[in-house]
């Protein structure tokens, strides 16, 4: 077996974004916030820096969990599930406010799964050999790997 | 070589480096995991339950289409068809499968409200909401209504064998248990309440305790009332025993007693009381009797125990706002030729509501429709194919308390028939939701729990062992659900009576009408009969001839059947004349006023139909105004000093009709002038302690008709008298003068500017109305400014043609607040017609089997879905 990234392709941002936000939308579906992280992680399979991993999570989940809220806006009340939630809390009206934070934890979950993921496939790698018949990508300069995780922090 | 270690080193640092990311990448993840699963102030579910599937939003999905649901136990398929009202018309082949499928609607469409009563009822609401629930735990537990509920299931299940009306009662228990069980396992995030996912509790299965903890909470709700506390305190307070009993007697003047024609049974037949429970027919035995010394409770204990039981909250409202109407008319008074009947329970307006309605149909047994009461497997207000009914809260007093006498070297005994027995300690550890558990015990005697158990843990200081033993009827075993089991099958006035043989607690006043045009108010639930003490005050009782020593028995219930005047009527006023019944009922029982417009407006009218019916539900007539307001004008007119501001107030009392409607000024200037009027002419009361209630409105009414000369003077004042016109004209300055100051912020005066209708969740997560209201003491009873209390159902049922029967009640099906059906049946409850004079209604549907209603829903408007339970 060969390395995880060696394996899987980096296939860019955008179609890995796609394919997050599909996973987001399908991992959501069992009713698990929890899966996001997963999802995050599935994400960073196809790209290969820890800040893209980030960003592929983030915006994966947050178009994700936007794309079905928008659907339960129109289908299941959403807005006003959000306003008497809202509501609870003294700020009638502002329901808005509570799918905003929503959607934002959940590109919280997509993102910090991707960084998740990255580090786990990185140091995966480390201890797998170098398979030839896998793609050959370029691996990432360590120098520039650190230098994204102090900025992330 | 060293290129080769310099390789080593560059890996080693690399794989350091690695390790150190994934270690920095894992801080994200697990914040973000803390952050939503922890409890967030009310928010204890943690913030998690805000993602857009899996959490809050599955609520506002929409119902699913028709579906076809398995439900072990079954015997047979059972058909439920969802009409438009969401109310389910349950077709089943035996009883025990239609009380399954009531058991599973009545969880899928009321699970947070059915476990919030159970929870509260059984001292354990701690452990939803948290310990700071803990004292109305305290009180619930110390009064023992899991206890009582225990005690009847034993009973019932000690009984059923032997005879077959318990058996029906405790079967259709077990269905409906078993019922709400199958959609308690089948929970899903779809289905789960949402205030469950807020308050992050998972609901446990239901047992048969769980069901009689329902029943008994509605027996404390109607009759648990404690009485005894606050008269003594208001006599001990005025210390004056003229003027206590001028001032607060027990009856009240100008009432039309409910029972008019006494009507007897056979006592060969019922020589019982109800609940088979001993009867006497000789309560004289028991007049000559001495009665026992009242014992003053220290005041100090006294008020800390009026407060504390203030304190805890009533689930059905305050015992001075439940009430009821209910009456029915027969043949000759109707416009049909049969019988037409009306019921509106008052009861706290609650969301969502304390009813639901079901439509039962086991062909052949039973065909019942109308109001249920969730987690109890009965139709409480409503109609069969032949006899409809509804109830009112007697509003007897059938709760004593008794002053245990301590063993002074041993306070775990107190002193019964010669001998110091032991009193039984409940060891009740009340769990939190926080996880602790707080150890709390109750001590009873023979009479009953101490309720001051709750009284000593409020940390007052006092030093005290709790030995006030409450005894009251609806403690230990109750057969109310045999009655119910029984009276929703009846065919016949003989029937129903005898189901009611059964109808222990608590004490109602039950309208009958039937199609073989019979009406009857039967006064069901039993009366204590009192042996050496009164009921009204603390006692000590040493030995068992002093106390609730018999009861009055069934066949001299009061009652009336087909009485003369062609209608039956009640309003929680007087049960009956206590000059014309052997027996003692102890009040305090309503004012009276609604019961006076009732009769009214039935003693007055012939050919009355259903719309009158309706009209009637919706009368606004008030008749505290209608009598006191002429006798303030004339008044006014006589000595008024001609200031213009209360001309003009005057002038609009003047033109009024007594209707409390919102669009006018007259009722709020009443509003204020009645409480005026209590509180100039009461300087009596309020001189010595302004927390005594200024007397009740039917004495004010009475001192003014009769012109009283000595509470209307104001004995405040030295060298001049007040007359009753003088004190009248005050009131209307005192009145004007504080709604002036409290409306300044108002556009104008007009009533349904601050009388509003506000139905709370029973969360507070959110509220039904919020609108202007008509009424106040009136039939369409609204009292107070923010309207809580009121009609929790208006059933008005054609004995002419059953099918075309009606209801409304102040709420919706649904428990879920983003169901159409959460409030759907409030808008028909609320909507007055002003051209017709009703409120909105939905027709009963009452089809017999389901190929009937299917063909009567002829454009598909009165069927929603359809669920199939299949065994």
């Amino acid at each position: 077996m060969g390395k995880i990234d060696d394996t899987i392709p980096d296939i860019g941002f955008l179609p890995a974004l796609v394919i997050t936000i599909v996973f987001g939308i399908v991992f959501q579906l069992p009713g698990d916030w929890k899966l996001m992280l997963i999802v995050g992680a599935l994400g960073a399979l196809f790209v290969r820096r820890i800040r893209k991993a980030f960003l592929v999570g983030f915006l994966g989940v947050g178009l994700a969990w936007g794309l079905i809220f928008a659907y339960l806006i129109a289908t299941a009340q959403a807005m006003a599930v959000a306003d008497m939630f809202i509501g609870l809390l003294g700020l009638e009206g502002l329901g808005a406010i509570v799918i905003v934070i929503s959607i934002l934890i959940g590109a919280l979950l997509g993102g910090f799964g991707g960084m998740l993921g990255r580090a786990i496939y990185e140091l995966i790698d480390e201890f797998l050999p170098s398979d030839s018949s896998g793609s050959q990508t370029p691996r990432p300069e360590p120098k520039s790997s650190e230098e994204e995780m102090a900025s992330e922090q | 070589m060293s290129t080769l270690l310099d390789l080593i080193n560059k890996e080693g640092e690399n794989m350091k480096r690695k390790v150190v990311n994934l270690v920095l990448s894992l801080i994200g993840p697990i914040a973000l995991i803390i952050i939503l699963t922890m409890p967030i102030g009310p928010l204890t579910g943690g913030l998690g339950i805000i993602q857009p599937i899996g959490g809050i939003f599955d609520n506002g999905a929409p119902e699913p289409g028709s579906q076809v649901l398995a439900l072990p136990g079954l015997d047979a398929e059972v058909e439920v068809i969802i009409d438009h009202m969401g109310i389910p018309h349950i077709y089943a082949d035996s009883t025990n499968d239609a009380f399954m499928a009531l058991g599973y609607m009545h969880a899928k469409d009321r699970l947070f409200q059915i476990t919030m009563q159970n929870y509260f009822a059984a001292g354990r609401i701690s452990e939803i909401v948290g310990g700071y629930a803990n004292s109305s735990d305290k009180f619930y537990r110390t009064i023992g209504l899991k206890r009582s509920a225990e005690l009847t299931l034993a009973w019932y299940e000690a009984n059923a064998a032997s005879n077959p009306d318990v058996k029906a009662a405790l079967d259709s228990m077990y269905a409906e248990v078993e019922g709400a069980n199958a959609f308690i396992r089948s929970l899903t995030s779809a289905t789960m309440p949402i205030e469950f996912k807020i308050l992050g509790f998972t609901p446990e299965l239901w047992t048969p305790v769980d069901c009689f903890i329902n029943a008994k909470m509605l027996t404390w709700g109607l009759s648990g009332g404690l009485e005894d506390f606050q008269r003594q305190w208001i006599r001990e307070t005025l210390d004056n025993d003229t003027m206590y009993n001028d001032l607060f007697p027990d009856l009240m003047p100008y009432t039309e007693p409910i029972i008019q024609e006494q009507a007897n049974i056979s006592y060969a037949e019922y020589p019982l009381a109800p609940g088979m429970a001993p009867a006497t027919d000789n309560p004289g035995q028991y007049a000559s009797m001495a009665l026992a010394d009242e014992v003053v409770i220290p005041e100090e204990k006294l008020e800390a125990l009026i407060k504390s039981l203030n304190e805890v909250l009533n689930p059905f409202g305050d015992m001075e706002l439940v009430g009821s109407n209910n009456w029915a008319i027969n043949g000759s008074k109707s416009s049909t030729g049969m019988p037409i009947l009306a019921g509106d329970p008052h009861l706290t307006l609650q969301a969502p509501s304390v009813w639901y309605e079901a439509h039962i149909v086991v062909l052949g047994e039973l065909d019942v429709t109308g109001t249920t009461f969730p987690g109890l497997p009965a139709v409480l207000i409503g109609h069969n194919d032949h006899l409809a009914y509804s109830f009112t809260n007697v509003g007897a007093d059938v709760n004593d308390i008794f002053v245990e006498q301590i063993n002074p070297t041993n306070s775990s005994q107190y002193m019964y028939n010669g001998e110091y027995r032991d009193f039984t300690i409940h060891e009740e550890n009340i769990l939190t939701k926080e996880g602790e558990i707080i150890p709390f015990s109750v001590k009873e005697s023979v009479h009953g729990p101490c309720i001051d158990s709750v009284w000593n843990t409020y940390n007052l200081g006092i030093e005290s062992d709790a030995n006030l033993a409450m005894n009251w009827t609806g403690s230990g075993v109750t057969h109310e659900m045999v009655a119910a089991a029984g009276f929703m099958r009846a065919q016949n006035l003989d029937e129903f009576i005898d189901a009611m043989y059964w109808w222990d607690s608590p004490p109602q006043n039950c309208v009958y009408a039937d199609d073989a045009g019979n009406i009857a108010m039967l006064v069901v639930g039993r009366f204590p009969v009192r042996a050496g003490y009164t009921g009204e005050y603390p006692v000590v009782a040493l030995n068992d001839s002093i106390g609730m020593v018999s009861n009055i028995p069934y066949a001299y219930n009061p009652r009336e059947i087909n009485p003369s005047r062609c209608f039956v009527s009640s309003a929680n006023q007087r049960t009956i004349n206590p000059s014309e019944y052997g027996y003692d009922i102890l009040g305090p029982q309503d004012n009276g006023y609604r019961g006076r417009r009732i009769f009214y407006l039935l003693d007055n009218n012939d050919g009355i139909t259903v719309d009158d019916m309706k009209r009637y539900q919706a009368d606004v007539v008030e008749v505290r105004a209608e009598v006191i307001v002429p006798y303030v004008i004339a008044a006014w007119d006589d000595v008024g000093d001609g200031n213009t501001t209360i001309s003009d107030a005057v002038d609009l009392l003047r033109v009024w009709d007594f209707d409390m409607e919102p669009d006018l000024i007259a009722p709020t200037i009443w509003m204020y002038l009645i409480d005026a009027i209590h509180y100039e002419t009461f300087d009596e009361i309020r001189s010595i302690n302004t927390a005594i209630p200024l007397s009740r409105t039917p004495i004010l009414e009475e001192l003014i008709v009769t012109n009283n000369s000595y509470y209307f003077d104001d004995h405040s004042t030295v060298g001049t008298v007040e007359t009753r016109d003088d004190i009248l004209v005050r009131s209307l300055f005192t009145a004007i003068d504080k709604l002036t100051v409290e409306w300044a912020d108002e556009e104008n005066w007009e009533y349904g500017n601050r009388h509003i209708v506000f139905i709370e969740h029973l969360a507070g997560f959110t509220y039904i109305g919020g609108g202007s209201h008509r009424g106040q003491i009136t039939l369409n009873v609204a009292p107070t400014w923010i309207v809580t209390h009121g009609p929790s159902t208006r059933l008005v049922a054609d004995l002419s043609n059953i099918e075309m029967s009606y209801m409304a009640y102040p709420g919706g099906q649904s428990g879920n607040m983003f169901s159409r059906h959460w409030d759907d049946n409030f808008e028909l409850w609320y909507a007055f017609n002003e051209s017709t004079e009703q409120y909105g209604y939905h027709v009963l549907y009452f089809y017999s089997t389901t190929d009937a209603f299917r063909t009567a829903d002829t454009d598909g408007t009165m069927i929603e879905r359809t669920i199939t339970f299949v065994p």
